[in-house]
């Protein structure tokens, strides 16, 4: 357990480079006095080659936390840095360009586009970067093959098992090679099989230079993490290695989850 | 111009991943294009014929005559050398003068005498040229000629009307009674559209006229051709010189005049009619909007992920008005066609002279693309202002 208030378990996280850098981090819903602290002043260290989970229960802020990590929302207060840059001093279009460029989105429902093949989806992610179509095809294929889907590039959503579809999801964030993938339930919509297959691919994309960060309700999937960080009433209560857990995950979690409510 | 390229393809990949609703927005611009074109064309094409007529007849025509306000009960005259005196006049291109001959009776040789009495019919002398001043054509037979005049022949041209009212039969040899003495019908004029009482006139030669009814041989009325352009001020110096020193007693008239503003479109009608098919295409806008505002309401997953891979808000925006773009100009152009093939089609049912205005095309296509830009900017904005975060439900 790390004591500095500053969530940075990992006993050389010095030797690797710091991807995402969140300090005193608010966020705030509404006005006072009915507000909503949703995130309460979270401090985080995301590192090239972490490989982790974000567990709590219903309400604890991991979703608000994904948001502030995906560079899909603002802080109320507080610093959130991506690769050395303050995002909160980015324009809007500006933070679209390095949400583009260093994170890639798998989401429990895919969210592919059903008029686009597989191919079609996985290529929407290269778009607007002055690559050619032959390198954009070029690089989506093999995006595909990572997830062993190169032979099925050209169907559409619609012809494909929930598994096939979250592979494509997954081809769809990797394939503009991004520091961090972020997995909001990546397994939630998919049978155990399935679920195994998926978490596999997301070990084998395991990489020193970027990190995977999965935000999950089920112990089973963090179990298989290296990093799991447990949060409650929008604090992280917890941040364990893998090689630092000597107590059940479970117990854990349910002391984090104290007072609140599973899904 | 990559960037560009690719957000012209993921607009045109979104009108045709939904065909029913393109079609559907696209009724918008077609119907409002196909309104102003086939209003506005349709009232053009009413009028096409006589436009048409007018095309063929000329508008150089001019009518000279006697004013009749001295004249009493005989008919007004011009002077005997109104012809040679017009064409002293350097834009005058051709001229010919007729004489009517009034209170004459006219009746078809046979049967129905007491019928026919009650018709006025014209009866006229008229110079050897009169076809090629008027441009006028024979339907049968043959004009008075000069054997006609120095024969004194009883020969008789008669209008077509009159012809018809008289039943006569193509190349039928018929007589004609004017005033009891009976004359040779050799020929039968087609319609004069300049001078439309020649439809129902008879002509006779001058020589017989003279013998018969003992008449003076001046002009009643005089018609002239002016050389292209010049129809103005050739009307102006015509009085002058027929009537030499004075204008006095000659008045002049355009024919063409009236059928140009019979055939002229009704401008208040026709703007009323671009008025509505106006309305049709803002109607057709607000359409749009709506169909395209639900349809950014469906699309709010796709706009959410393309924001979550770094599409910024002004792609997404452009994305939305390249669609409206799109159906504008496809709806316009399909618009434009659908107006002309109703236009044919009515005029060809109806009779008329399909009319096509190639300007109002361009407008009527141009504010079809325009109303649907505008219509399409509204949804653009509400796609670029969706929070990614609430449309992909996280956690």
């Amino acid at each position: 357990m790390n004591t500095s208030g500053v969530s940075q378990p990992n006993l050389n996280a010095a030797s690797r480079k710091n991807l995402f850098r969140l300090r005193d981090v608010y966020r705030i819903y509404g006005q006072e006095p009915v507000a909503v602290h949703a995130l309460d002043g979270v401090s985080l260290d995301i590192h090239a080659g972490d490989f982790m989970a974000i567990i709590g229960p219903s309400g604890s802020g991991k979703s608000t936390l994904l948001g502030l990590l995906g560079c899909l929302d603002l802080p109320t207060k507080g610093s959130i840095k991506v690769d050395q840059t303050e995002i909160t001093d980015l324009e809007d279009s500006e933070r679209s360009k390095l949400r583009g460029n260093s994170i890639g989105f798998v989401f429990q429902q895919f969210h592919l586009i059903p008029h686009l093949t597989a191919l079609g989806n996985v290529s929407t992610a290269l778009l607007y970067r002055e690559l050619t179509k032959p390198e954009i095809k070029e690089r989506s294929l093999a995006a595909l093959e990572m997830v062993g889907l190169g032979e099925r590039h050209d169907h559409r959503p619609i012809e494909m098992s929930g598994g096939e579809q979250q592979r494509v999801a997954i081809a769809r964030a990797l394939v503009t090679d991004p520091l961090m993938i972020l997995a909001d339930e990546p397994t939630g919509a998919l049978d155990t099989k399935t679920a195994t297959i998926v978490m596999e691919i997301f070990k084998n994309l395991q990489s020193e230079n970027r990190a995977i960060v999965l935000v999950t309700h089920d112990l089973e999937i963090a179990e298989q993490m290296d990093r799991v960080v447990s949060m409650r009433d929008g604090k992280i209560v917890a941040d364990d290695l893998r090689s630092e857990r000597t107590d059940a995950l479970e117990d854990r979690f349910w002391e984090a989850g104290k007072g609140g409510k599973l899904e | 111009m990559n960037w560009f390229r690719e957000i012209l393809s993921v607009a045109l990949g979104g009108l045709t991943a939904r065909k029913v609703r393109t079609l559907l927005i696209m009724l918008g611009p077609v119907l409002g294009a196909a309104g102003i074109v086939a209003a506005v064309g349709l009232n053009e094409s009413a009028k096409g014929d006589v436009r048409q007529t007018l095309e063929k007849l000329g508008t150089n025509l001019i009518v000279a005559s006697a004013d009749g306000t001295f004249s009493g009960g005989q008919a007004p005259t011009l002077p005997e050398e109104a012809v040679e005196r017009a064409m002293n006049v350097s834009t005058v291109d051709r001229a010919a003068g007729i004489t009517e001959i009034g209170s004459l009776t006219v009746l078809p040789s046979q049967g129905g005498r007491d019928f026919f009495r009650t018709i006025p019919v014209p009866v006229l002398t008229s110079d050897q040229n009169l076809l090629d001043v008027l441009d006028a054509k024979m339907l049968y037979g043959r004009f008075i000629n000069g054997a006609d005049e120095d024969n004194v022949f009883r020969s008789a041209v008669i209008g077509q009307d009159l012809a018809s009212d008289y039943q006569y039969l193509p190349g039928e040899a018929r007589t004609i009674d004017v005033n009891g003495e009976t004359y040779g019908v050799v020929g039968v004029l087609e319609k004069v559209a300049l001078v439309p009482k020649l439809d129902t006139a008879v002509i006779i030669p001058k020589s017989s006229a003279e013998e018969d009814f003992d008449i003076e041989q001046k002009p009643t009325t005089l018609y002239a051709r002016a050389l292209e352009g010049t129809v103005d001020s050739t009307s102006e110096a015509l009085p002058v010189a027929i009537n030499l020193g004075g204008s006095e007693g000659v008045v002049v008239a355009i024919p063409s005049d009236l059928l140009e503003a019979q055939g002229a479109v009704d401008t208040t009608l026709r703007n009323i009619l671009f008025l509505m098919g106006g309305l049709a295409l803002l109607v057709g806008g607000v359409g749009i909007a709506n169909v395209m505002s639900i349809s950014v309401i469906q699309r709010s997953g796709e706009i959410g992920i393309r924001r979550a891979l770094g599409h910024t808000k002004v792609t997404i925006a452009m994305q939305f008005v390249l669609e409206a773009l799109f159906v504008g100009v496809l709806g316009g152009l399909a618009g434009v066609l659908a107006g002309v093939g109703v236009i044919y089609l009515v005029s060809a049912v109806l009779g008329w002279v399909a009319t096509l205005n190639l300007p109002l095309f361009l407008v009527a296509g141009g504010m079809a693309l325009i109303v649907s830009i505008i219509a399409g900017l509204y949804p653009a904005l509400k796609a670029a202002r969706l929070e990614p975060l609430e449309t992909l439900r996280l956690g």
